[in-house]
C-alpha cells in the first residue's frame, strides 16, 4: 500500500521527475498499471480511514452514523439525494412532481437500476421499502415515515406517494437512510450482507478492522473509478494520521483531532480540505430544573462562553460560530452569534444577581474528543464568571445515554447533534433531554412542516430566533468537515451534510 | 528453592522482584530515594505553589514554546505544562497511595490470618486468592469504571484489589516465617492469645517485607494509571494527571513533542523510583541476604 | 503424582465455575441498558422494552444466567446483542490475532531477557552487569504504549521502513503480516524482557548461592560451568512461572499496544463491547481471559512436577 500515496505523489507531478522515480519506485509497485493519471477506471483501489466502526450493517434495526456513513448512496441508493450544497437531487428517482396540495408525491424511476442480486429495481420495491420502514424498521428514525398514508405503484417505473398532510420534511428525509431502497428477496441478512442498487456493492467486513466495497460492474450510472474502496476504521485519531503519513490509506474520512492538521498543511503530498457539516456542539442545558430553569442563569453561561476562543482551544480554530441550532447551508440560517456576545462583565453580574455561584453545576459530558476537549474549555470559562462546575466524564454511549439522555440528570452536557435539520428533534419535543417546552417554537415547527418552502423558511427562521434569544442552550459552534487526503484523490465529499460518506465521485488525477 | 510470588501489574507486568547487587543496594536506595522524594517534593510544593493556575484556559497563549515565563512551555488549552506536571505528581501520589492502601489494609490481615489460620480455612482462602488472580488488574479497572463511572479513586481500588493476592501471598510466607521462630514458639507455650501473637510478634517482623512490597505496587499503579488514562478510563480532566497529558499530547506529537517529553520523563522517574526505593529496601531488610553478609 | 494431577483439575474446575458467577454478578450490576444503545438516542421505550424481551433480559437474573452457562457447557458463546452475529467466531478471530502478538513478544523477550539476565547475574559485582541492571529498571519504568509510539515515530514515520499500523491475517499476506507484527510485538517484548529480565537475574543470582553449586565450583568448575550443569534446571521454575503468568495477563494487557497499533485483538473486543453494553460479549471474553489465566495456572503447576520432583512432597 506503500506504493499507492508513491503512486499519488506521482500523479500530481507528470514532470521528468516522474522518469526518475518511477524506476526507483518500480520494485516496491505491485500494481504498476495503477500509475499516475492514466489508471485504467476498476483496477484502481483505495482506502479511507474512518472512525467508529459500525457494530451491525442493518441500519433498520441499529442506530448509529457509521452505518449509512458506509452504505448510503454507495451500497443502497435512494429516489432523491442530497447534493455538497443541500439540495435534493434526482437519483433512481429522475424526476418527481407534487401535487397542489402538496399530499400526492408522483416519482418517476430509472428503469435501468438492478439490485447486486440481479433483480432489476422497481416501484414495486419502492412500495416495499418505504411500507418497510413503518413496519419492520426499530429505530427511531422510521417515524419519519408516519407521515405516508399511502405509497403505491402506478406501473413498474412510476410510483405515487400519499401523505396524511402536507410536509416539507418528508422529502428531505427521503434522502437519509430511511429513504433507502431494498429488495424484497435481498433483506434476508441486512447485518452482514446488504444489497442495493448502488456504484458499490458489499465486498468483506473484516470485523474490529475494515468494511472493503467493490465496484458495482452492473450499475446503472456512471461506473466509479476505483475497483475496491476499503474503509478501514481507527478508534485513535493518532493512529489515524500515521496511517496516512505511512501509506496505509490514502484519505482520513473525518479528522478527529484537528491539532494534527498542522503536520499535512504544509506537505505537498497531502490536500487539507475544510468544509462544513450539520454538526452543531450544542451546550446543552436541563431546562426545566433549578437553576438551568432560569433565563438569566442560562443568559448568564451564554455571555460568559468566549466562543472564538473556545474553538480556537479545543478545535484549534476550525469550524464555524453559530447563533443557533442552524447550520449556514440550511436555507433558513440566520447570523445570530450577535444575541450573546462574550462579554464577561454582564456574565458576572448575572451570576450576581441570580446566587446561582452558591449551586455548582454538573457538566456532565460523554467521553467523546470534541466534547472532553470543549468541556475544559467552557469549565474554565464559567469559573471566570463566577460559576461553581463539576465536570463530569461519562462513558460515551452507554452511561451518557442513559444518565443525561433518557434520565436527563445532568445540568449541562456537551455534543454534537450531527443529524440533518434537527431543530425540531432538540428543542420541539418537551420530552427530549433538553426538556426546553416553549408553545411558540412547537408551533413554529409545527407551522414550518405543514407550509408552503417560503412558509417553511420563514417559521423556521422565526424557531431559530426564539430558542437562541431564550437560550435554550448554548450553540459553540458547528463542526467543520475535516479531509486529509493524498493529493490527486479527487471527488471527496467536501462537505458532510448529507448521512453518507458519498463515494460515487471518487477519482485519481 | 523458594517460589517467586508472581504479582501482576497494570499492562501485566509482574512486579519485579530480585535485589539488586549488595554492593550497590545502598545506590539503589539513595537514588530511588531521591527520586520519590523528587515526586513528593513536586506535590508538596503544589499545594502552596504554582506558577499559574494549571486549569486555567487561556486561548492567547496557548502551544507555546519553553521560556522563562512558562518553564515547559503550554498546551493547547494555554495552560502551563510545569504547573500541571506539579499538581499531577498529586495525582500520581494518589494514585499510589489508594491502590497500595486498599491492598495492604484487605491483604495485610488476610495475609496473617491465612499464616496462623488452620489448614481447612486457609487452603480455601488461597484458592479464592487463586481466583482473583485470574481477573488481571487492567480488566478490574475497566470493569469497574464501566460500573461506577470513570474516576481516579474507582480505577485505584480496582488496581488495589487486584493486588491483593500477591500481597497476601508476601505477608503469609513472611508470616509463616516469623511463626516459626522460637520466640512465638514461646510465646505460644506461655498461652499468648492468637490475636496478641499476630499483632504484637508477626505484624511488625513482618512490616519490613510489606513496605518492600507497597514500593513496588506503589509503581505498578501509577503505570496502570497512564495505561487506563491512555484508554480514557484514568483520571478525568480537568485534574491534572500525568497519563492524561501524554495521551491529550498524542495528536500533537510531531508539531509540539514537548507535550509528550515531560509527561513521558516524570511518570519513568516516579517508576524508577519507587522500584529502585523497593529493591533499596529488600536488600536491607531481607533477612536471606542479611545471613550471607 | 497423580492424585496431585487430579486435586489440580478439581480446583480448576471449582474456580472456573465461581468465575461464571462473579463474572455474571457483576454484569448484572453494569449500568446501561443494550437495548437503548443498539436503538439510539431517539428510541421510544416501548421499542427499547421490546428489543429487552428479543434479548432475554426481561427475564430473571438466575434463569439468565443459567442460559448463558448451559450455552457455555454446550461451547456456544451465544449472539451478540449489538451486531446479531454469533460471538464464538468472533472470540475466536480475535484471540488469533492477540495471540500472535503475544506469543511473538514473548518470544522476543525470552530472547533478550534469558542471555542478558544470566550475563546480568554472573556479573553482577562488575560495572557491565549494573549497567545492564540499570537499563533493565529504566525498561520497567517505561509505559508500554509510549515505547509503542516512540518506536512509530522512529521506524514508520522518521525512516519509513515499516508500516505505523494495521493487521493483515498471515494467510493473506504473509509478508505484510510479519512487516505490521514487528514494531508492536516489539514494543510489547522489550518492555516484557526488562521485566523477565530481572526475574532470570534473581532466579540465577539464588541458584548460585546453593550449596550444589557451591560444590560444584569447589570441584574446580567456572562459575558459568557450574550454572549449566546445575543450575539451569532449577533456575528455570521461577522464570516458568512468570512467563505463563506474563502470557495470560497479556492477553488483555496487550490492548494498550493494540489501541496504539490498530490491531482487531480481544482486548479491542473488550472495550468495543462494554462501551455498547454487549454484555453478553463482554461476559464471555472476561470468561476466556480468566480461562486463559486459569489453564495456565494449572500447566505451569504440572510443569514443577515434571521440573522439580521435590514438589511432590513438599507441601507449599
Amino acid at each position: 500500500m506503500k506504493s499507492t500515496r508513491f503512486v499519488a505523489a506521482l500523479g500530481a507531478a507528470l514532470t521528468a521527475a516522474l522518469v526518475a522515480a518511477c524506476s526507483a519506485g518500480s520494485s516496491t509497485n505491485p500494481n504498476p498499471s495503477a500509475s499516475g493519471g492514466g489508471a485504467a477506471p476498476g483496477s484502481d483501489k483505495l482506502t479511507v480511514g474512518l472512525v467508529a466502526e459500525p457494530v451491525s450493517l442493518d441500519f433498520t434495526t441499529n442506530d448509529g452514523a457509521a452505518i449509512p456513513q458506509a452504505l448510503l448512496y454507495n451500497v443502497y441508493e435512494t429516489l432523491v439525494k442530497l447534493d455538497q450544497n443541500g439540495d435534493i437531487k434526482p437519483a433512481l428517482a429522475t424526476s418527481w412532481k407534487v401535487s397542489s396540495d402538496r399530499k400526492t408525491y408522483t416519482f418517476d424511476l430509472t428503469d435501468k437500476a438492478k439490485f447486486t442480486n440481479g433483480q432489476p429495481f422497481t416501484a414495486k420495491d419502492a412500495v416495499f421499502s418505504i411500507d418497510r420502514v413503518k413496519k419492520d424498521w426499530t429505530t427511531s428514525l422510521k417515524s419519519a415515515m408516519d407521515v405516508v398514508a399511502d405509497a403505491k405503484a402506478v406501473s413498474d417505473t412510476q410510483l405515487q406517494v400519499t401523505l396524511k398532510q402536507p410536509s416539507n420534511s418528508w422529502l428531505y428525509k427521503m434522502t437519509t437512510r430511511i429513504g433507502a431502497m431494498m429488495a424484497p428477496d435481498g433483506i434476508a441478512d441486512l447485518a452482514t450482507k446488504p444489497v442495493g442498487t448502488g456504484p458499490y456493492e458489499f465486498g468483506t467486513w473484516n470485523r474490529g478492522d475494515s468494511i472493503s466495497l467493490k465496484a458495482n460492474p452492473n450499475y446503472w450510472g456512471p461506473k466509479p473509478h476505483f475497483g475496491e474502496v476499503v474503509l478501514k476504521y481507527f478508534k485513535d485519531a493518532t493512529a489515524l494520521n500515521n496511517a496516512l503519513l505511512t501509506g496505509t490509506i490514502n484519505v482520513i474520512g473525518t479528522v478527529q483531532a484537528p491539532e494534527s492538521l498542522k503536520q499535512f498543511e504544509g506537505n505537498s503530498k497531502y490536500q487539507v480540505i475544510e468544509g462544513t457539516t450539520n454538526g452543531e456542539v450544542v451546550l446543552s442545558f436541563n431546562n426545566v430544573k433549578a437553576p438551568m430553569n432560569n433565563l438569566k442563569v442560562r443568559q448568564a453561561v451564554r455571555y460568559a462562553i468566549n466562543h472564538k476562543a473556545l474553538m480556537d482551544t479545543c478545535w484549534a480554530g476550525y469550524g464555524t460560530l453559530i447563533g443557533s441550532m442552524v447550520p449556514p447551508t440550511d436555507p433558513w440560517y440566520e447570523d445570530l452569534t450577535g444575541l450573546y456576545p462574550y462579554d464577561l462583565a454582564k456574565a458576572k453580574q448575572l451570576v450576581q444577581e441570580t446566587g446561582v455561584a452558591n449551586t455548582t453545576l454538573r457538566l456532565r459530558i460523554p467521553t467523546l474528543p470534541y466534547a472532553v476537549s470543549c468541556g475544559q474549555v467552557v469549565k474554565s470559562d464559567l469559573e471566570q464568571a463566577g460559576f461553581k462546575v463539576a465536570l463530569d466524564q461519562l462513558e460515551f454511549p452507554a452511561a451518557w445515554l442513559t444518565t443525561v439522555f433518557k434520565n436527563a440528570d445532568y445540568d449541562m452536557s456537551i455534543v454534537a447533534h450531527v443529524e440533518p435539520r434537527d431543530l425540531g428533534a432538540v428543542f420541539g419535543n418537551p420530552q427530549y433531554y433538553t426538556r426546553y417546552d416553549n408553545k411558540q417554537v412547537q408551533q413554529d415547527l409545527a407551522k414550518a412542516d405543514t407550509g408552503t418552502p417560503q412558509e417553511q423558511i420563514t417559521y423556521m427562521k422565526a424557531a431559530a430566533k426564539t430558542l437562541s434569544e431564550d437560550a435554550a442552550a448554548d450553540f459553540l459552534f458547528l463542526l467543520p468537515n475535516l479531509i486529509v487526503a493524498d493529493k490527486g484523490i479527487t471527488g471527496l465529499p467536501k462537505n458532510a451534510i448529507s448521512e453518507s460518506f458519498d463515494l460515487s465521485q471518487l477519482g485519481r488525477s | 528453592m523458594s517460589r517467586i510470588d508472581p504479582g501482576i501489574g497494570a499492562a501485566g507486568e509482574p512486579l519485579p522482584v530480585g535485589g539488586l547487587p549488595r554492593r550497590r543496594a545502598g545506590a539503589s536506595l539513595l537514588v530511588g530515594a531521591v527520586l520519590v522524594g523528587l515526586v513528593v517534593a513536586a506535590a508538596l510544593v503544589s499545594f502552596v505553589w504554582t506558577p499559574y493556575d494549571p486549569t486555567l484556559v487561556d486561548a492567547s497563549s496557548r502551544l507555546q514554546t519553553m521560556s522563562a515565563r512558562h518553564l515547559f512551555g503550554t498546551d493547547k488549552f494555554g495552560r502551563d505544562v510545569f504547573s500541571q506536571i506539579l499538581v499531577g505528581a498529586r495525582t500520581t501520589l494518589f494514585v499510589g497511595i489508594v491502590a497500595v492502601g486498599v491492598a495492604g489494609v484487605i491483604a495485610v490481615p488476610l495475609g496473617i490470618v491465612a499464616a496462623m489460620a488452620p489448614r481447612w480455612f486457609a487452603e480455601p482462602l488461597m484458592r479464592l486468592l487463586d481466583l482473583l488472580l485470574a481477573f488481571p488488574a487492567l480488566l478490574l479497572a475497566i470493569m469497574f469504571s464501566a460500573v461506577y463511572g470513570g474516576s481516579t479513586l474507582v480505577a485505584m481500588i480496582a488496581i488495589g484489589i487486584a493486588s491483593i493476592p500477591s500481597f497476601v501471598r508476601v505477608v503469609r510466607s513472611g508470616s509463616l516465617q516469623v511463626l516459626s521462630t522460637e520466640y512465638v514458639l514461646a510465646a505460644r507455650a506461655a498461652g499468648r492469645r492468637p490475636v496478641a501473637i499476630g499483632w504484637r510478634h508477626v505484624l511488625p517482623n513482618v512490616s519490613s517485607l510489606v513496605i518492600v512490597q507497597a514500593s513496588v505496587a506503589f509503581a505498578i499503579a501509577i503505570l496502570a494509571e497512564a495505561a487506563l488514562s491512555f484508554l480514557g478510563y484514568g483520571t478525568p480532566p480537568p485534574v491534572p494527571s500525568w497519563g492524561r497529558m501524554l495521551q491529550e499530547s498524542q495528536e500533537m506529537l510531531f508539531t509540539a513533542p514537548r507535550l509528550a517529553v515531560f509527561p513521558g520523563v516524570a511518570i519513568a522517574v516516579a517508576v524508577l523510583g519507587f522500584n529502585l526505593l523497593g529493591d533499596g529496601l529488600r536488600d536491607r531488610y531481607d533477612p536471606k541476604l542479611e545471613d550471607r553478609r | 503424582m497423580l492424585l496431585r494431577i487430579l486435586r489440580r483439575t478439581g480446583i480448576l474446575l471449582a474456580s472456573l465455575v465461581a468465575s461464571t458467577v462473579l463474572v455474571f454478578a457483576f454484569m448484572a450490576v453494569l449500568p446501561g441498558d443494550p437495548a437503548r444503545v443498539a436503538l439510539g438516542v431517539n428510541a421510544s421505550d416501548e421499542a427499547v422494552g421490546q428489543l429487552r424481551r428479543e434479548f432475554g433480559l426481561d427475564r430473571p437474573l438466575a434463569a439468565q444466567y443459567l442460559s448463558w452457562i448451559g450455552g457455555l457447557a454446550r461451547f456456544d458463546l451465544g449472539t451478540s446483542y449489538i451486531s446479531h452475529a454469533p460471538i464464538g467466531p468472533q472470540i475466536a478471530d480475535r484471540l488469533m490475532v492477540t495471540l500472535w502478538l503475544v506469543v511473538t513478544a514473548m518470544v522476543i523477550a525470552l530472547v533478550v531477557a534469558v542471555p542478558l539476565g544470566t550475563v546480568m547475574a554472573m556479573r553482577h559485582r562488575r560495572p557491565s552487569g549494573v549497567l545492564l541492571s540499570a537499563l533493565s529498571q529504566v525498561g520497567v519504568a517505561v509505559p508500554a504504549f509510549l515505547a509503542g509510539i516512540l518506536l512509530i515515530t522512529v521506524f514508520a514515520i522518521g525512516l519509513g521502513w515499516l508500516p505505523a499500523n494495521g493487521w493483515t491475517p498471515p494467510d493473506q499476506d504473509p509478508v505484510m503480516f510479519v512487516k505490521q507484527l514487528t514494531l508492536p510485538a516489539l514494543s510489547l517484548g522489550i518492555v516484557q524482557a526488562a521485566v523477565l529480565t530481572r526475574y532470570v537475574r534473581s532466579a540465577i543470582l539464588d541458584v548460585m548461592r546453593e550449596d550444589y553449586i557451591r560444590t560444584a565450583r569447589a570441584k574446580g568448575l567456572t562459575p558459568t560451568q557450574a550454572l549449566r550443569r546445575h543450575g539451569m534446571r532449577n533456575a528455570s521454575i521461577p522464570v516458568i512461572t512468570v512467563l505463563g503468568l506474563q502470557l495470560a495477563t497479556l492477553l488483555i494487557g496487550a490492548v494498550v499496544v493494540e489501541r496504539v497499533f490498530v490491531i482487531p485483538g480481544l482486548g479491542s473486543l473488550l472495550l468495543d463491547a462494554v462501551s455498547n453494553r454487549d454484555l453478553i460479549v463482554v461476559q464471555d471474553v472476561v470468561m476466556v481471559l480468566v480461562l486463559a489465566v486459569l489453564v495456565v495456572n494449572f500447566v505451569v503447576d504440572l510443569l514443577y512436577l515434571v521440573i522439580d520432583p521435590r514438589l511432590q512432597v513438599s507441601s507449599r
